[in-house]
């Protein structure tokens, strides 16, 4: 009996998946589609990207290195909400029309923050089904196949590969498996860089998942009373320093990708490549590039030379390069090392603090 | 005979010793909070723990939290642990299978006697925490917050921490089971004990490595703190049906091979 019982989660699991025919182009179509599809859901997302980034930027840094843990309900693109849960206590995001609430609960404190044209990366974006869609939404045909199915969820899933023809691409190939009924994408795994085994360097999967849509109320949000309740400008604040910042005027072309248009971005900030094949340049100021500098040069994996300092995290590439008169480049992106040099020595010189 | 043997275990003083050094806990961190009215830091320390400071009545849970990992465990393992083989060491087995009533019902006693021991242990231990909590913290009329961030009201409150006080016994009848098959093995209660334990610590141990991962859902001490989830909003299922199957498991498996090796003992002591 209690070898039934041992065997039993196993045996579910190598349920066999149904294939279906679905070519590779059709699936992507799908997936894209499935925007409007509402969901109730529990993801887990692993990473094995451990950057040595310090004190800063630390909820981005832990967000690929760590397991993360999520609850999802989605109505529409404009009210969903995702809560991060932990042992002792929860993140939720939730958004609406005008914006997000964040609310930590062991802070007991709530954040209000409006749509911003660029943000950090946070754990609702780590959800397969926003991440898939991210992946797969600007890969060319010829780098998309089909790797037959798998039972993600209790459901039945295509598998969908994408390996970038980008030559700077630190990614070596993404699986997405997508819902075949519906289109979701249920599982997301990143390969790439040097992890350890093989295995995927991010790993995101639906745990279960409901196509219902949620109650209103579950997605809404108001602060409980006696809760510290602010308005969000850490991020804000970021983009507009980066807006007063003189913006140099940044190349067309970095490491032989092209620079992509963000409407309401800072003109200071670039940003290059597509699809899985991503680089972010953004100028720091003195005092925020010193710190990261010392972290950055004590790292033992990191790369020091006359441009810089970069190291890579998995597929994951941070460089840090001196761009004169006080002021450094930040690099930061799914590329490999060598096109982060290459990316360096495109650069102009920044024009420091002021 | 169940009533002899709950008479038995609730009559000796050594019970009642183990509940109050079970209290001493709790009631301890709740004076220390009070008095410096510094709170865990969020992500650190016990669950509940750092939202008392505002609300009193959240108490009896992290009472819970703070006893959960360790000392629960030890009480329930040391009673239960004791269960057969304190007789056998204490020379009183023969006697007592010497009556014509037999050794499933004796067995079936001893289980109630120990699964009644679990329930009231938990219980006191909200309770004390209840009363501490009033005393100590400011109490909140209109109710709380979950996890989640919605309001709960008082009654939403007190519902939720009974459910979460029946989780916590179950969660623990994994435990007595595990301590009660040991003591169908050993003529030492002592060595059951520490059996049960061993268990519980490499359970907690391997669920902490990342290279036990593929183990872990069978591990006994896997969704121990799932108690938490009944205070998120919806609350979160899949943790705590999953614990309470598990601890199903364990116990029916357990019970099942203390009965079997039990019933076809050779007592000689």
């Amino acid at each position: 009996m209690v070898a039934v019982l041992l065997a039993l989660p196993a045996l579910i699991g190598a349920l066999p998946a149904s294939d279906a025919a679905a070519p590779a182009g059709e699936l992507r179509a799908r997936a894209l589609a499935s925007v409007d599809v509402p969901f109730s859901g529990y993801a887990q997302s692993a990473g094995g990207l451990s950057l040595p980034v310090g004190n800063q930027l630390t909820s981005a840094a832990d967000l690929l290195s760590d397991r993360t843990t999520m609850r999802a309900w989605y109505r529409s693109a404009d009210d969903w909400r995702v809560d991060v849960v932990s042992a002792t206590g929860e993140t939720g995001v939730h958004r609406d029309a005008a914006g997000t609430w964040t609310w930590q609960y062991e802070q007991d404190a709530a954040a209000r923050t409006e749509e911003l044209p660029l943000a950090l990366p946070s754990a609702p974006d780590l959800l397969p089904r926003a991440l898939g869609r991210r992946l797969l939404s600007e890969a060319a045909d010829d780098e998309l196949s089909r790797i037959g199915a798998a039972r993600v969820a209790g459901r039945d899933a295509l598998g969908l590969r994408v390996v970038p023809t980008d030559e700077a691409a630190s990614v070596s190939r993404v699986d997405v498996w997508v819902d075949a009924a519906r289109g979701v994408p249920l599982r997301v795994q990143v390969y790439g860089g040097q992890t350890d085994g093989g295995g995927p360097a991010l790993d995101t999967s639906f745990l279960g998942l409901d196509l219902g849509t949620p109650a209103a109320s579950v997605t809404a949000f108001t602060p409980p009373p006696g809760a510290d309740v602010r308005f969000d400008q850490q991020q804000e604040d970021l983009l507009d320093t980066a807006r007063r910042a003189v913006a140099v005027p940044l190349p067309a072309t970095l490491a032989g990708l092209d620079r992509r248009v963000l409407p309401g971005a800072p003109g200071a900030v670039g940003v290059y490549g597509r699809g899985v094949t991503l680089l972010a340049v953004a100028p720091l100021p003195g005092r925020a590039a010193a710190g990261l500098r010392v972290t950055l040069n004590r790292a033992p994996e990191s790369v020091i030379d006359g441009r810089g300092v970069r190291i890579a995290a998995g597929p994951l590439g941070l460089m840090l390069v001196d761009g004169g008169r006080g002021g450094s480049w930040l690099l930061a992106g799914t590329v490999s090392l060598d096109a982060l040099a290459a990316a360096a020595a495109g650069l102009p010189p920044t024009r420091g603090d002021r | 005979m169940i009533a002899v043997e709950l008479r038995k275990l609730f009559r000796r003083p050594r019970t009642w010793v183990t509940i109050g050094l079970l209290n001493a806990l709790p009631v301890l961190v709740a004076v220390l909070m009070a008095l410096t009215d510094l709170a865990p830091r969020p992500g650190e320390g016990p669950a509940f723990l750092s939202a008392v400071l505002t609300n009193g009545t959240l108490y009896p849970l992290a009472a819970l939290a703070i006893v959960l990992p360790l000392f629960l465990p030890i009480a329930v393992s040391l009673i239960a642990g004791d269960a057969v083989a304190g007789e056998a060491q204490a020379g009183t087995l023969r006697y007592l299978l010497a009556r014509p009533a037999g050794r499933t019902r004796l067995l079936v006693a001893k289980l109630v006697s120990v699964f009644a021991f679990v329930l009231v242990t938990v219980v006191v231990v909200a309770a004390v925490g209840y009363v501490v909590g009033r005393l100590f913290f400011e109490v909140q009329p209109v109710g709380g917050t979950a996890l989640s961030g919605t309001s709960l009201t008082s009654a939403d409150i007190v519902e939720r921490t009974v459910l979460a006080i029946g989780y916590v016994a179950v969660s623990m009848l994994g435990v007595a089971a595990f301590a009660l098959f040991f003591s169908t093995l050993t003529d030492s209660p002592l060595a059951a004990m520490l059996g049960a334990l061993a268990v519980l610590i490499a359970s907690s141990l391997l669920f902490t490595l990342d290279a036990a991962s593929s183990i872990a859902p069978y591990l006994p001490t896997r969704y121990w703190l799932a108690f938490v989830d009944f205070f998120r909003d919806p609350i979160l299922w899949r943790d705590i049906v999953r614990g309470l199957g598990l601890q199903a498991v364990y116990v029916v498996v357990l019970l099942g091979a203390a009965w079997a090796n039990f019933t076809t003992k050779d007592v000689t002591s």
